[in-house]
């Protein structure tokens, strides 16, 4: 533990504004990643524990396709829409098919999928972490603020996912499909009763849901690196996120994101050793004090 | 024996139990009569701790339990039967008798020794006679018929020899014969086990041929209690049978 | 009544071991013991997560957990502390009871999903701290140097004969007490909970209490499972706490079928003889296992001992479900 570390830092703006930044970029990655969970959860009563894999297939889709096409626009559509098309496939032929047994059986065969697609992304990408580097759009002297440097890449994805935010909470509150949505969450057989079609409803929101991981991981591969396996960090803690906002709301996986995001960010100067354990503290806390999440209903 | 004064819950707004207060006196046999959504089944909830009440007090015994926790008033002597029979399926007939009995072991007797105890036999088997389940000992729960899982239930609710049992609708869903049938099996426990014995029920005939007393409740209110004579005068009940809120049978 | 007494228990336990123990000199193989050997430790491991999962109803998905740190506070205090063997089982198995209790105390409020994956961050939390805290647990390298086995009561378990009977001796014996549980009071009232919790609560039960003992007697016993390992490999490494480990063992208990007693541990051979088959083919181990698991998941979902002992047992009226099947 390091409180001179981080009393320093917060005495410095330029620290401040780098970690803010970092924590910033790294909360709005794990929204796009948590909100999905959190929706294919409100709609589905269902845990996608291979939502992390998602992520993963969108980081080494957009980094194939940047590296066949050199457009970074492209890569990060292909792979968003890659990822949503693949998650509706695995919903409607494998996910769909164990709704009705218990939990056991829908952990059992997203952990089958977790496992084929680490070891099949060894065999196509190999073992070894991959990086993509900077597109060359984003390959500009950063800006400046206050001493703390804030590379133009950050700026735009925490604009663009702020957008995308803005776009989703407008989708599940104000549009008829969210209404949708929303009933076939409360009530599937009503639903269904009343002519909509809810395995489309369900497939919609898995596709949904996988859109955004897939996007969360085109958008990550500049400023992470890739390797087999990288999903599960962001599953655990897209979880941590959804039980500290409160499962099935998209508000409360933006702010558990950013909290989280800006925990991780400061924590690793003041608690270098002790930063994962942090979250889990907050989590606790959370648990204890407001079971159902910070926007959650109930459990 | 059971006292209840001023009992209060309201869900959202919604006030499921109005302020009620009544007296069961001991070795009685009572029943709760009332329409859907009178509250009845709330009343049944607080006096067992399924949730506390907003207010009233609930004496058993002069003990005041409002408040103490499902499995506290278990212990303090109120067993419970459940409007949709609530059993364990993977368990036959007679492990499960046999487990609620031991519910009340300790913790070293649960630990230490094999399952079934002994000294649990004699109140297993004595129990599962209580509601002629006999024929029915070895066979899985989730196997029985409606009405063999409504004995059940009941039977899981003496296991634990209660000072008062309440049973919530135990008729329910029932044809007019077996109904019948299952109120007679509740008499005769009655009658030899003595308990204070509350039970909901829809069907008149059977409340008044049964019941000692009869509480109507309507709105979460007592609207009228009394023997069968008083309550079948009674004008505030005429009044409700003649809105047609009565149901006679549920299906 | 069918009391089965305890004696004839023991008996069977003392024959199992008997055999367990005359096996190497029947088949003198150095790869049969060293499966035996490793069967110990996910035999355990894998039934007292069947104690959650298929008797209390209650699915962890972090039971890993327990290993990794039955595997490191074990390895630990021989390597670390110096402790005699038998003293750092005993304190291993105290510690990670005590960790099971603070653990399960936050987990075992929630419901289903929730608890399964709040017990699965739980386990990376671990591993997270496993591999940070280099100068302990020697980080992602694991435990480097070997354990000391320093003999004691005449059993050295440097030597390769006597860490196999020992290894034996501990998975009977646990097994046996696990045994023992599942057919006490206790372990019907884990049945009870599972079934149907609120109409336990309504029968006196504690359901929390019981859920929370539950909790942590699985967890020592997994712990148990993972000393074993380290004793194997004579160190520990952060992969025993891994995510994978707790996958492997809800395999392992729904393979060999969880409504039978021996089910997990039949599950733990099987699996680690497929372990064993593919990886001398191919280095794709996962893509194999996550392709068998789905046709598991998607097909054969009882489990091939329920599978059997349903098969077997269809003669009576009581049949299936944990209740009456493990009675056999
Ligand atoms: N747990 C609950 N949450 C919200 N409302 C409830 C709950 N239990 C009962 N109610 C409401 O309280 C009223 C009384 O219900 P209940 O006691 O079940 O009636 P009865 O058993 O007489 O048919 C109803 O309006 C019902 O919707
Ligand atoms: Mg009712």
């Amino acid at each position: 533990m390091d409180f001179q570390a981080l009393l320093d830092c917060f005495s410095s703006a330029s620290c401040v504004v780098t970690q803010t930044t970092g924590g910033l970029i790294s909360g709005m990655l794990l929204f796009l990643v948590a909100a999905g969970l959190s929706l294919i959860f409100g709609t589905l009563k269902v845990v996608n524990f291979m939502h992390g894999s998602l992520y993963m297939l969108g980081a080494y889709f957009a980094y194939t396709i940047y590296n066949l096409t050199g457009s970074y626009a492209l890569a990060v559509l292909g792979a968003a829409l890659g990822v949503g098309l693949f998650a509706l496939i695995f919903e409607r032929f494998f996910m769909s098919r164990v709704y009705g047994s218990d939990v056991l059986m829908q952990l059992l065969v997203c952990y089958g999928f977790i496992l084929i697609l680490d070891d099949a992304v060894k065999i196509i990408w190999g073992a070894e972490f991959l990086s993509m580097g900077m597109p060359a759009a984003f390959q500009r002297p950063p800006f400046m603020l206050a001493g703390g440097i804030v590379p133009a890449f950050y700026l735009f994805l925490i604009v663009i996912t702020l957008a995308i935010a803005l776009a989703l909470g407008y989708l599940i509150t104000k549009t008829r499909m969210g209404k949708i949505v929303r009933a076939a969450a409360i009530n599937p057989t009503m639903t269904s009763a009343l002519g909509i079609n809810t395995a489309l409803v369900f497939g919609g929101v898995f596709a949904l849901g996988g859109l955004l991981a897939g996007l969360a991981g085109a958008l990550a591969v500049p400023v992470r690196s890739l390797v087999s396996g990288m999903g599960f960090s962001i599953l655990i803690e897209s979880f941590i996120v959804t039980v500290i906002g409160g499962m099935g709301s998209v508000a409360g996986a933006l702010v558990g994101a950013l909290l989280i995001g800006l925990v991780r960010s400061f924590g690793t100067i003041g608690f270098p050793l002790f930063t994962e354990g942090l979250m889990f503290v907050f989590m606790t806390i959370v648990l204890i004090v407001k079971p159902s999440g910070l926007f959650g209903k109930e459990l | 024996m059971l006292k209840i004064e001023d009992l209060r819950k309201s869900f959202g707004g919604v006030a499921a139990t109005n302020g009620i207060t009544l007296d069961f006196p001991q070795g009685s046999l009572s029943a709760v009569i009332g329409p859907n959504g009178a509250g009845k089944t709330t009343f049944f909830n607080l006096i067992t701790g399924a949730f506390p009440p907003d207010a009233g007090r609930i004496l058993l015994g002069g003990e005041n339990i409002a408040g103490l926790s499902a499995p506290e008033i278990v212990r303090r002597g109120i067993g419970r039967a459940f409007q949709i029979a609530s059993i364990f399926p993977s368990l036959t007939v007679r492990d499960a008798v046999l487990g609620a009995v031991n519910a009340h072991l300790h913790w070293h007797a649960k630990l230490a020794r094999r399952f079934p105890l002994a000294e649990a036999a004699a109140q297993t088997d004595e129990v599962i006679e209580l509601v002629n389940l006999q024929a029915r000992a070895n066979t899985l729960s989730g196997n029985l018929s409606h009405g063999e899982q409504k004995l059940l239930d009941i039977a899981l609710a003496l296991a634990l020899d209660p000072k008062v049992l309440l049973l919530d609708e135990p008729t329910a869903g029932m044809g007019s014969e077996e109904r019948w049938q299952m109120i007679e099996t509740v008499y005769q426990l009655w009658q030899r086990k003595k308990m204070t014995l509350i039970f909901i029920e829809h069907d008149m005939d059977i409340v008044f041929k049964y019941a000692q007393t009869i509480r109507v409740l309507s709105y979460g209110s007592v609207l009228a209690e009394g023997n069968a004579e008083e309550v079948r005068r009674h004008p505030k009940v005429i009044e409700a049978y003649l809105g047609a809120h009565f149901e006679t049978a549920k299906s | 009544m069918k009391q089965a007494s305890v004696g004839r228990d023991i008996a069977l336990a003392v024959g199992a071991f008997a055999l367990l123990a005359i096996l190497p000199l029947v088949f003198p193989n150095k790869s049969l013991a060293d499966f035996v050997v490793r069967l110990s430790a996910f035999a355990v491991f894998a039934t007292s997560l069947n104690l959650l999962v298929g008797y209390a109803g209650m699915v962890s998905f972090g039971h890993g957990l327990f290993y990794g740190l039955g595997a490191y506070s074990f390895a630990l205090m021989l390597q670390k502390l110096g402790l005699s063997v038998p003293l750092a089982f005993l304190l291993t198995m105290v510690f990670s009871a005590l960790v099971a209790l603070v653990i399960g105390a936050i987990c075992i409020r929630l419901k289903e999903i929730y608890f399964s994956f709040l017990t699965l961050a739980f386990q990376m939390l671990l591993h997270s701290i496993i591999i940070a805290w280099t100068a302990v647990t020697g980080g992602d390298q694991g435990l480097t140097g070997g354990l000391p086995r320093p003999p004691f009561l005449g059993i050295r378990l440097d030597d390769p004969r006597h860490l196999y009977l020992f290894c034996c001796a501990i998975m009977i014996i646990s097994l046996f007490v696990m045994w023992h549980l599942v057919r006490s009071p206790f372990g019907y009232t884990l049945r009870m909970i599972r079934d149907n919790p609120r109409r336990t609560a309504f029968l006196g039960v504690q359901v929390w209490r019981v859920r929370l003992l539950a909790f942590v007697v699985a967890g020592v016993f997994g712990a148990i499972g993972g000393a074993l390992m380290s004793l194997f490999v004579s160190s520990a490494y952060p992969d025993f706490a891994y995510w994978t480990v707790s996958g492997e063992a809800v395999f392992m208990i729904l393979l060999g079928g969880m409504s039978v007693f021996l089910g997990p541990t039949a599950g733990a051979a099987i699996l680690l003889l497929l372990n064993d088959t593919v990886t001398k083919l191919t280095e794709h181990y996962s893509l194999v296992l996550g392709i068998v698991i789905l046709l598991f998941a998607l097909g054969l979902r009882k489990g091939l001992l329920g599978f059997l002992v349903e098969a077997w047992s269809k003669r009576g009226a009581q049949t299936s479900a944990p209740a009456t099947a493990s009675r056999h």
